[in-house]
C-alpha cells in the first residue's frame, strides 16, 4: 500500500511542472497586455468617477492581498483586520487636519502608521496566538475589532465620531490622473514586495504551517514566531493601504473599522482565491465593480441602495458555491486541461 | 442460508486516502469471527466501514441482505449492529447509568434483565452504577463499552481491540466475557492479541494491506506457526 | 451599601442578558462544533419583533412571544439552508454565518429604517425601589428573575431528560451517540434553534431595558457574548453562566467607577484568561 502512495506523489508531481509552465505563459500574456492597458490607456481616456474607480481597485487590493497573507499563507481568520485598515487611514487623516497640509506631516504620518501597525499587530498576536483554536481566534480578533471602532466612534474630539474627518491633502495628490498612477504605482511595489516575502523562507514556512500547523511544530519551527512575523507584514501592508485610501478619498470615518470593512477583506480573498496573492487583485476588481453597477442601478429601484445586502448574500453564496474563487477555478480549470494534454500524450 | 454480514470487494477511504482495496468476508448468524492483521492494515477501519463512520466507494456490503453501504450511520445501528469502538466510546460526562440507558433504543425488550445479565457479566458496573463514567478505569470503561451493545437486541456486535492497554487479568475476564457472550450474538472481533483471539473466535480472517489474503478456522491457524509468523509478526 | 446592591443587581441583569445569548452560543458550539457569527442577528431580531409587536399590540407577552417565535423559525431557516451545509467545515461556517449576519442585519435596516426605534417599559415593570442613594429598578430584578429560571430550566433539561443526555453526550462524542441508533442531525437542529430563540428572548428583554432597538445591538451584544465564551470555555454551560455573571458584575462596577474604561475591561479579562487558561475557565476540549 505505502508503494501506491508513492506512486501517487510521483504522478503529482510530475504533472505539477507541465502545469505550472502552461499556466505561466498563458497568465503572463493576460498579465502583460492588462498592464499595458492600465497604465498607457483608461487614465487618459476615461472620466472623473471611473479614475477613482480604478484607484479604489488598485488600493482595496493591496489591502486583500494583506488579508491573504494571514488568511491564505498561514491559515488565520482575523475578523479585526480593519483595525489597520482604518487606523492607519485616521493618522493620515489626523495628521493632516492638525499639524497643517504639507508633505512632511505626510511622511511624519506614515511613519507613524507603519510604528502603530506593528504595535497593534504585536498586542493582536500575543492575545490571539495563546491558543484556542481557528474560532476563538475569530471571536477575539472580532472583539479587538468592535473595541477599536468603539474608542474611535467615542474619542469625537480628535475622530469626528461616526459623522468622520473630512480633510485636505498635499497639492501632489489632488490630481486624478497622479493620484490614478500613485495607486497603481502602490499596487506594483507591494504586490513584489508581498510576492517576496511569500517566495523568502520566512514564506515557505508559513505554507507549511497553514497545511499542518502541528507538523510544522514538530519539524522545529517556532511556529507563533512565524505567525507574528507574517500579522506584522499584513499590518504594516494593511496601514498603509488605509494611508492610500485616506489621500485618494480626504475623509475617514469609523466605517473603516467595522466588522464590514474587514469582511472586506474578506470577500476579496474568496472572490478572487485565497491563497494566490493575485486572487486579491481579481476579487478588488470584482467587488467594486459589481459595487459601481449596483451603486448606478440604484436609479432604477431603491432596492440596490442596499448594498450591504447584495454584499452579504453574494458572500454567502460564494461561500456555498465557489470556495476557491477565481483564481481557484482557473487552476482548477488549468489541471484539468494539463491532464487532457498529458493524456493525449500517450 | 443467507449469511448475516456479507462484504465483497469493498474499497473504503478516509479523505483521499483508500485504506480498504478489496476486503471479502462473510459472517453466519450465530458466529464469533476474528480479524488478524498488524498494526495499520486496516482492521479498525473496516468495522467503521460497516458502521458508516468511514466512506465506501464500491463493493457490496450487506447485512441480512439489505444493502448498508451509504446508508447513515445511525440507521445501520438501528438495524441491530452495535460497536464496541477501540476507544470505548464511553462517554464521560454521563454518568454509568446514563450511559447505560441512552444506549437502551425504543425496541429493546425487558430492560431489567438485560441490565441483570450485564451486572452478572461485569459486577464492577452494579458497583460504580451512579457513579461519573470519567471515574472508572480503562477495564471498567471497556467493560461498560461492551455494555452499551448488549443492552439492546443487537445481532451483530463489532468489537475494536478490547484488550489494548489493558492488564492481562482483566484481558482473561474479557475472554470469558465475550466467550458468554457470543453464545447469543454474532460476534466479529478484531483483534491483536492473538491468544484472546483464538479463545474468542471459531473463524478467523486476515487482513494485510487493505486486502483479505487468508481465512479459515481458528483451530487450523493455531496449529500453523508459519501462517502466524508471516502475517501476523507472532513467533 | 446602597450603592453596592445597586450595582450587583445591575450587573446581575446585564449578566442575564448576555447569559442568554452566551448559553445558547456556547452548547451549539459545544454540540455541533459549530460557531454561529449571525448569532447576534437573532438577538436583534428578537428586539426588533418585539418593539414591532408590543407597539401594535400593547401586549408585552405578544411581543415576547413575537420574538420567541420569529426567531426560533429565523434559526430553523438558518439551520437548515446554510448551517447544515458546512457541518465539520469551521473556516465555511466562519465565512457564512459573518455573511449571514450582514445580509440579516441590513435588511432589518430594510424593513424597519436605519433609525432606532422606541419602546418603553411595560406599565407594570416600570417602577422602582429606592435606598439612599440607590435606584433599585423593578425591570433589572424581573431580567434577574427570567436569568435564573432559564439557568435553571436548560440545566434541568440537561441533567434530567433524555434529550438532555444526548446532548451532554453529543457534546463529546457525536460519532459514538450516532453509533447507537441516534440520529443526531435532529438535534443539532434542535439545538441550534433553542439557542436562535434564547437569543431572540434576549433581544425582546434587552430593548425595554434600553429604550429602544438600533441595528447596531446585534453585533455589540454578540460580542460580549464571544467574550463570555471564550472565557467560560467553549462549550461549558456552567461557564457561560458564571462568565455572563463576571461579566455583567465587572462590566457594572466599571462603568460606574471607570466608565472609560469599559470597553478595554472585557477586552483585557478575555486577554488575561486566554493567557492562563486558553481554553477557558471550564473549557472542554472541543473535539472537532
Amino acid at each position: 500500500m505505502t508503494g501506491l502512495f508513492y506512486n501517487l506523489i510521483e504522478m503529482i508531481i510530475k504533472r505539477r511542472k507541465v502545469y505550472k509552465n502552461l499556466s505561466i505563459s498563458i497568465g503572463g500574456l493576460i498579465f502583460f497586455t492588462t498592464l499595458l492597458l492600465f497604465v498607457t490607456i483608461l487614465p487618459h481616456v476615461s472620466g472623473f468617477s471611473t479614475k477613482v474607480l480604478y484607484s479604489r481597485i488598485f488600493i482595496l487590493a493591496v489591502y486583500g492581498m494583506s488579508y491573504d497573507i494571514l488568511r491564505g499563507y498561514t491559515g488565520f481568520i482575523n475578523l479585526g483586520h480593519a483595525i489597520f485598515f482604518g487606523s492607519g487611514a485616521y493618522i493620515v487623516g489626523i495628521f493632516l487636519t492638525h499639524f497643517g497640509n504639507n508633505l512632511t506631516v505626510l511622511a511624519l504620518a506614515i511613519l507613524t502608521v507603519l510604528i502603530y501597525s506593528s504595535l497593534a499587530a504585536l498586542i493582536m498576536g500575543k492575545i490571539v496566538f495563546k491558543g484556542g483554536g481557528v474560532i476563538a481566534a475569530a471571536m477575539v480578533t472580532m472583539a479587538l475589532g468592535e473595541i477599536v471602532r468603539n474608542v474611535a466612534e467615542r474619542w469625537r474630539e480628535v475622530t469626528m465620531g461616526a459623522d468622520g474627518l473630512p480633510f485636505r491633502v498635499p497639492d501632489m495628490f489632488r490630481d486624478r490622473i497622479m493620484i490614478y498612477y500613485y495607486a497603481f504605482l502602490f499596487l506594483i511595489i507591494m504586490t513584489l514586495a508581498l510576492r517576496q516575502f511569500i517566495l523568502s523562507p520566512t514564506g515557505r514556512v508559513l505554507l507549511a504551517i497553514r497545511e499542518n500547523e502541528q507538523r510544522a511544530i514538530f519539524l522545529g519551527f517556532d511556529t507563533k514566531k512565524y505567525k507574528m512575523i507574517a500579522l506584522q507584514v499584513a499590518g504594516l501592508s494593511a496601514g498603509l493601504a488605509g494611508a492610500m485610501f485616506a489621500l485618494l478619498n480626504r475623509f475617514a470615518n469609523t466605517d473603516l473599522l467595522t466588522v464590514q470593512q474587514t469582511l472586506n477583506a474578506l470577500l476579496m480573498t474568496l472572490v478572487g482565491g485565497t491563497g494566490t496573492l493575485y486572487g486579491a487583485i481579481v476579487g478588488s476588481a470584482f467587488i467594486s465593480l459589481t459595487q459601481d453597477t449596483l451603486l448606478d442601478l440604484r436609479a432604477v429601484h431603491p432596492i440596490f441602495d442596499r448594498w450591504l445586502l447584495f454584499f452579504g448574500s453574494i458572500y454567502v453564496l460564494v461561500v456555498l458555491f465557489m470556495p476557491s474563487g477565481f483564481v481557484g477555478l482557473y487552476n482548477s480549470k488549468m489541471a484539468k486541461l494539463q491532464v487532457r494534454l498529458v493524456q493525449r500524450k500517450k | 442460508m443467507e449469511p448475516l454480514l456479507k462484504i465483497e470487494k469493498l474499497v473504503s477511504h478516509i479523505g483521499l486516502f483508500t485504506i480498504l482495496h478489496d476486503v471479502n468476508i462473510e459472517i453466519n448468524k450465530g458466529e464469533a469471527v476474528v480479524i488478524l492483521g498488524r498494526n495499520g492494515v486496516g482492521k479498525t477501519t473496516l468495522l467503521k466501514a460497516i458502521m458508516g463512520l468511514v466512506k465506501s466507494k464500491s463493493g457490496t456490503l450487506e447485512f441480512e441482505n439489505k444493502n448498508i453501504i451509504e446508508r447513515p450511520t445511525y440507521e445501520i445501528a438501528r438495524k441491530g449492529i452495535g460497536y464496541v469502538p477501540e476507544d470505548y466510546g464511553v462517554f464521560d460526562l454521563l454518568s454509568v447509568e446514563e450511559n447505560i440507558k441512552i444506549a437502551i433504543s425504543k425496541k429493546t425488550t425487558s430492560i431489567e434483565d438485560k441490565i441483570a445479565y450485564i451486572f452478572d457479566l461485569f459486577p464492577d458496573l452494579k458497583i460504580a452504577y451512579k457513579r461519573s463514567a470519567s471515574t472508572l478505569s480503562g477495564g471498567q470503561r471497556q467493560m461498560l463499552s461492551i455494555s452499551k451493545v448488549l443492552v439492546n437486541e443487537n445481532k451483530l456486535m463489532l468489537v475494536d481491540e478490547p484488550s489494548k492497554g489493558l492488564a492481562p487479568i482483566i484481558v482473561e475476564r474479557l475472554a470469558r466475557a465475550l466467550r458468554e457472550i457470543s453464545k447469543t450474538t454474532t460476534v466479529l472481533l478484531v483483534e491483536q492479541n492473538f491468544a484472546l483471539a483464538c479463545a474468542v473466535g471459531s473463524r478467523y480472517y486476515i487482513i494485510d494491506e487493505g486486502r483479505t489474503v487468508k481465512n479459515g478456522k481458528v483451530q487450523d491457524l493455531v496449529k500453523d506457526s508459519n501462517l502466524q509468523k508471516k502475517y501476523l509478526g507472532v513467533t | 451599601m446602597d450603592i453596592f446592591l445597586m450595582l450587583l443587581i445591575n450587573g446581575l441583569a446585564e449578566g442575564a442578558l448576555i447569559f442568554l445569548m452566551a448559553s445558547g452560543l456556547s452548547i451549539i458550539l459545544g454540540l455541533m462544533g459549530v460557531v454561529n457569527f449571525s448569532h447576534g442577528t437573532l438577538f436583534l431580531w428578537g428586539g426588533y419583533l418585539f418593539v414591532w409587536a408590543y407597539t401594535n399590540s400593547n401586549s408585552f407577552i405578544l411581543g415576547i412571544a413575537s420574538a420567541v417565535i420569529g426567531t426560533f423559525i429565523l434559526g430553523a431557516l438558518l439551520e437548515v439552508l446554510f448551517v447544515r451545509k458546512t457541518y465539520g467545515k469551521v473556516t465555511a461556517q466562519i465565512l457564512i454565518t459573518l455573511g449571514l449576519m450582514i445580509v440579516f442585519t441590513d435588511l432589518v435596516r430594510l424593513i424597519w429604517g436605519a433609525t432606532p426605534l422606541v419602546v418603553a417599559r411595560p406599565d407594570f415593570l416600570a417602577g422602582a425601589w429606592r435606598f439612599g442613594g440607590a435606584v433599585i429598578v423593578h425591570y433589572r430584578i424581573f431580567l434577574i428573575a427570567v436569568g435564573i429560571t432559564v439557568a435553571i430550566g436548560i440545566q434541568l433539561l440537561l441533567t434530567k431528560t433524555k434529550i438532555g443526555m444526548i446532548i451532554r453526550a453529543g457534546v463529546q462524542r457525536s460519532d459514538m451517540v450516532e453509533a447507537l441508533g441516534i440520529n443526531i442531525k435532529i438535534y443539532f437542529t434542535l439545538v441550534f434553534t433553542g439557542g436562535a430563540a434564547l437569543a431572540g428572548l434576549g433581544g425582546a428583554l434587552f430593548a425595554p431595558l434600553v429604550g429602544g432597538i438600533s441595528s447596531g445591538a446585534g453585533m455589540s451584544n454578540q460580542v460580549l457574548a464571544f467574550i463570555v465564551v471564550v472565557i467560560g470555555g467553549m462549550g461549558s454551560f456552567i461557564g457561560s453562566a458564571i462568565g455572563s455573571v463576571f461579566l455583567g458584575l465587572m462590566g457594572a462596577l466599571i462603568a460606574w467607577y471607570v466608565p472609560q474604561l469599559a470597553i478595554v475591561a472585557n477586552v483585557t479579562l478575555m486577554a488575561i484568561v486566554l493567557t492562563f487558561k486558553p481554553s477557558g475557565l471550564f473549557g472542554l476540549a472541543v473535539k472537532k
